[in-house]
């Protein structure tokens, strides 16, 4: 029975495993050489203007001055590791309001969904460091080599004398502008002008030059050799930030609902009645882009925004006599529509359907404009993005700059002595957060009958001490607090510690009192 | 290369393998170890250094029993940490009575090599009474049984005989006088005469501050204290001992 | 078994060794590991040569680095006392009621002498030096034998009821009760009469436990109660009791004392420590 439905004959099927030698591809993928040409528009203005601004802060602000007074750095944004302090114009932070930096980088984590939900990927095409440096290592090579044609032709040329000066100049500069990144990094740690000197003059500690070599090695590497693959490989930014944008969120769009069909030969299609879009499909957006990807093929994860390719186009449009903005910042709900709208019902896009009859665009198209930006979405995170920086600036601006902290004896607890009082000892910091001298003087708040004494003054107890804080430090004391038990009503009694300094501050901390059980 | 290739013989007969194996550890074995049996200078030179009294070796019997070893090692090793805790590094010459040695490496509790005379009789007490009573922080058990035990010492005879047997200097006559001299070392006021002429430096006291008995708290405190008191640090000459 | 067999497959040798017809490749060891496998063997050689290591007849070879465990350690103690600047031997050279007036002195002192007290002291005075029933809180302003600096340098020196110290800090109080020397309603009585002078629960003052105070205590606690340091007999009048200061607490001391031992600490830690360790007590709060 069973050998009846054998089929008689063994059937072959066309199949290979998926994972078949011949089918694997290699792990490694060459790096592809991309020759970025010079663009020129709006975006590449404004991209010059960012690049200003954040080199300039990145350059220039270790060497602002601030003046603190005799006790205290002049350096307007110090990051002082040794003692442990933040400067920053106005604001010290000192460690332990740590919570400072921690709510400054949950405003930057919120300000990122914010702005990668409004305008997209504007973090990477505009402020991040790596494009800012590729950017700036793209202007050396130009000036080098000369634009995108040339680069190639350099590159494809046998070595020669000419190509050997082209290309050790371009490399040298390249390390000079990372000796630079790493040099301006250090002085933040350090009084920047006094610290250039020791660089100078080798002088300085071993770890500064390590720094510097290290940010050398890094900005050369990655803004000359990798660049591109930085974003693509090694940054977790993009694949976050893609998972924050929505459908309302700009982003640079090729506009394939008026562009597309695209031709080279636009006076043989329409002779030959065929539909034909604005795209004249010259590439001038590929070629300018620093990431070497076709912004036709739709977003993607390789393309950081950076809108050079929107200034290309427009320039091409503009010197065909066509409307600007076939590549433009939109979003995917309007790029949604519009096709819609262009889309005959067979699926082909057809020009025609979204121009009237003077060519002109029909009403019914949807032109991205900066409303999109306010959406119940940005604008809670913008709310959230606020009231965080305000809560922050709140605490900042009433903090004071006196604070007390104190730590009870664990052993012994208290510690009768033989009239029959009660003495408990404390740590007791007290911190003068200002680079300035002050007195203040410590006084119990709610402990019955208590007195205070200087541990290692003997047998003295006074209701209050008046101590003397130098600028900028810790009064570490050790004192004691004496009360009578017959007084108190529990074994353990909270107070309050105060000290208030002689122009008007004052700072306090809760604290227990311990003595024996009653009998 | 005819002999290289004969590896296939003891690769196919694992009751050879495993002699030859043998073999190889042992000559590792006899390299490291055998030397120190041999050397003269393994065991310094001292001054101080004598058997334990039979009440001692009783207390360390109970030692072993309760197995205090089990958190407690007797070896100060020559590290400035340990040495600033707990005193001069322990020589070879102090274990040199021991069988066996209770040097150990597991520090639960502190380490007691030299434990002995630091704190009082009464200390011992209280604190294996109930040691949490004196350390609060304290893990160790209490051993306040110890105090109500009384001590068996019908066999210490034999005890420092076997030690005798095994290397320590015991004397004919320190075997015969054993149990003599353990009552005389629990006890105040006892003719301790025989204990010192035979053990130098033995202190005898009522160590568990219960004279009615000789209990093994008597022994284990007697054992306790002697620890790490014996040799004499102002003759030990340190650089000759330098390794 | 010396036929060089090649395997189609991979072209490495085989070893010649198959079992149900699986053949060992012999592949070659990488070099890397060869050369780094040759290199730890040289190592050694070299290691045994630096360190010690070859046993001989009659020591083994010191290696020619001369490597000490007990010389390094030696080194190590040098340059911690380096380290300390010779403030050691300055504590050693000044008197000790001096030290306190010497701010860094007694800085270093105070810090020397709290981790000699967690290493000899705490046992039995705490780690936090409060002391427990029969072990004297030393935080507190009473002291037996006296709490100024040089008390206590002494009492730390000779101990108190030390065997091994002749000066050691010394007294007995008789067991008025065990002995005999008074009976159990003049123990009563007289426990009241101590137990009035600090107001524990229970005194009572009489004429009968005035004169029998007078007659028994008065010589080493005082007339008042007081106390007198220089023979360690405690205050009576205060707050602070080493045995608990209730009325059955002073009955039972009355009728059998108890007395606590101090090791006499001079001889086994040398005057320095001693010094350092008093300076630390001294600075617990309670110093006079």
């Amino acid at each position: 029975m069973l050998a009846d439905q054998q089929p008689d004959t063994h059937e072959s099927y066309d199949v290979e495993a998926v994972n078949s030698p011949k089918r694997r591809q290699p792990l490694y993928a060459a790096r592809k050489k991309i020759f970025p040409k010079r663009a020129s528009g709006t975006f590449r203005k404004f991209k010059w203007l960012v690049m200003l601004i954040t080199l300039g802060i990145y350059y220039i602000t270790p060497w602002l001055r601030w003046d603190r007074g005799p006790y205290a750095s002049d350096q307007a944004v110090l990051i002082d590791l040794e003692h442990r302090r933040f400067f920053f114009f106005f604001i010290e932070i000192w460690p332990q309001e740590f919570y400072y930096v921690a709510g400054m980088l949950v405003m930057a984590g919120i300000g990122l969904f914010l702005v990668t939900s409004t305008v997209g990927r504007a973090w990477c095409g505009y402020a991040c460091p790596q494009t800012v440096w590729v950017d700036l290592f793209l202007v050396v090579e130009r000036a080098i080599e000369g634009d995108r044609n040339a680069r190639i032709k350099l590159d494809a040329a046998p070595w020669s004398l000419d190509k050997i000066w082209k290309r050790v100049s371009k490399h040298a500069i390249w390390v000079l502008i990372g000796v630079a990144t790493g040099g301006a990094w250090i002085f933040y740690f350090a009084d920047a002008p006094a610290l250039l000197q020791d660089v100078v003059t080798l002088q300085a500690p071993l770890v500064a030059y390590v720094t510097i070599a290290l940010l050398t090695a890094t900005t050369y590497v990655f803004g000359g050799l990798m660049r591109e693959q930085v974003c693509i490989y090694m940054c977790p930014w993009p694949r976050i930030q893609g998972a924050m944008l929505d459908e309302n969120s700009l982003t640079v769009t090729y506009n394939g609902w008026r562009g597309e069909p695209r031709t080279r030969h636009a006076k043989k299609a329409i002779a030959e009645g065929k539909p034909v879009g604005d795209c004249v499909d010259c590439n001038a957006c590929v070629v300018v882009c620093p990431m070497g990807i076709d912004i036709r093929d739709g977003q993607q994860l390789a393309c950081i925004t950076c809108a050079l390719c929107i200034d290309a186009c427009d320039d091409v449009m503009t010197r065909l006599g066509k409307e600007k903005s076939l590549i433009s910042y939109t979003t995917l709900n309007d790029y949604n529509r519009n096709m819609a709208l262009a889309t005959t019902p067979e699926g082909t896009i057809e020009p025609s359907r979204v121009r009237d009859a003077a060519g002109k665009f029909i009403d019914k198209i949807r032109h991205t404009t900066w409303r999109s930006i306010v959406r119940p979405r940005t604008v809670l995170y913008f709310i959230g993005w606020a009231a965080i920086g305000l809560a922050m600036l709140t605490v900042l601006s009433l903090r004071s700059p006196l604070d007390i902290n104190v730590l009870h004896d664990r052993n012994p607890l208290y510690v009768l002595l033989k009239d029959g009082t009660v003495r408990n000892g404390y740590e007791v910091k007290i911190l003068n957060m200002t680079p300035e001298p002050r007195t203040v003087t410590l006084h119990l708040d709610g402990l019955p009958g208590g007195t205070l004494s200087m541990a290692d003054s003997k047998g003295t107890s006074e209701p209050d001490l008046t101590l003397e804080l130098e600028p900028d430090k810790v009064l570490p004391l050790r004192l004691y607090v004496h009360a009578d038990p017959a007084g108190l009503t529990a074994r353990q009694t909270g107070f309050t510690m105060v000290i208030d300094s002689t122009d008007g501050i004052r700072a306090a901390t809760r604290a227990n009192f311990e003595a024996p059980e009653k009998k | 290369m005819s002999l290289l290739e004969k590896h296939g013989v003891i690769e196919r007969n694992a009751s050879l393998l495993l002699v030859l194996s043998l073999l190889v550890v042992t000559v590792g074995g006899i390299v490291e170890i055998a030397p120190l049996f041999y050397f003269q200078n393994t065991i310094e030179k001292v001054d101080g250094m004598r058997p334990y009294t039979p009440l001692e070796l009783a207390g360390r019997n109970i030692y072993l029993r309760e197995g205090c070893y089990v958190c407690h090692s007797q070896m100060i090793r020559p590290f400035r940490d340990e040495v600033e805790r707990y005193g001069h590094y322990s020589l070879a010459a102090e274990s040199m009575y021991d069988h066996p040695f209770q040097w150990g490496s597991k520090r639960t509790g502190p380490d007691l090599a030299r434990v002995g005379g630091r704190y009082s009789d009464v200390w011992h007490v209280e604190h294996l009474t109930n040691p949490q009573a004196l350390v609060p922080e304290s893990i160790m058990p209490r051993y306040g049984f110890l105090s109500q035990a009384e001590l068996d010492y019908r066999n210490i005879a034999a005890d420092l005989k076997v030690n005798a047997i095994l290397g320590v200097p015991y004397s004919e006559e320190a075997i015969a006088n054993a149990a003599a001299d353990l009552v005389a070392q629990a006890t105040v006021d006892g003719d301790t005469s025989g204990l010192a002429s035979r053990y130098a430096n033995a202190r005898a006291a009522d160590f568990d501050g219960n004279p009615a008995k000789v209990t093994e708290m008597d022994a284990v405190v007697a054992y306790l204290q002697m620890l790490g008191t014996l040799v004499d640090f102002t003759t030990y000459d340190a650089k000759a001992n330098y390794r | 078994m010396s036929t060089h067999e090649i395997d189609d497959l991979t072209g490495t040798q085989t070893t010649g060794h198959e079992w149900d017809g699986i053949k060992e490749l012999n592949t070659p060891l990488p070099r890397w590991w060869l050369w780094t496998f040759y290199g730890c063997i040289l190592f050694s050689i070299g290691y045994t040569i630096a360190y010690p290591a070859w046993p001989l007849i009659s020591s083994a070879t010191t290696g020619v680095l001369g490597f000490s465990t007990r010389a390094n350690l030696d080194a190590d103690l040098a340059a911690a006392k380096a380290a300390q600047g010779g403030l050691l031997e300055q504590v050693a050279a000044t008197p000790i009621e001096e030290i306190p007036a010497n701010a860094d002195l007694a800085r270093f002192a105070t810090a020397g002498g709290k981790s000699l007290f967690k290493v000899y002291c705490s046992q039995c005075h705490g780690t936090g030096a409060a002391g427990s029933v029969g072990y004297p809180n030393l935080n507190d302003d009473e002291w037996i034998w006296g709490g100024s600096i040089d008390q206590i340098h002494t009492t730390i020196t000779h101990g108190a009821r030390s065997d091994a110290d002749p000066d050691t800090r010394y007294n007995i109080m008789p067991n008025f009760g065990a002995d005999q020397v008074l009976d159990s309603a003049q123990i009563d009585t007289v426990a009241k009469q101590v137990a009035s002078l600090s107001g524990i629960e229970g005194g009572a003052a009489s004429d009968e436990g005035a004169t029998i105070f007078a007659e028994n205590c008065a010589a080493c606690h005082g007339e008042a109660g007081e106390g007198m340091a220089d023979l360690g007999g405690p205050s009576l009048t205060d707050q602070v009791w080493l045995y608990q200061g209730s009325l059955e607490a002073i009955k039972a001391q009355i009728n059998q004392a108890r007395h606590g031992v101090m090791p006499a600490w001079g001889a086994r830690l040398g005057d320095t420590a001693v010094k350092q360790l008093a300076v630390y007590v001294h600075s617990l709060g309670g110093g006079q």
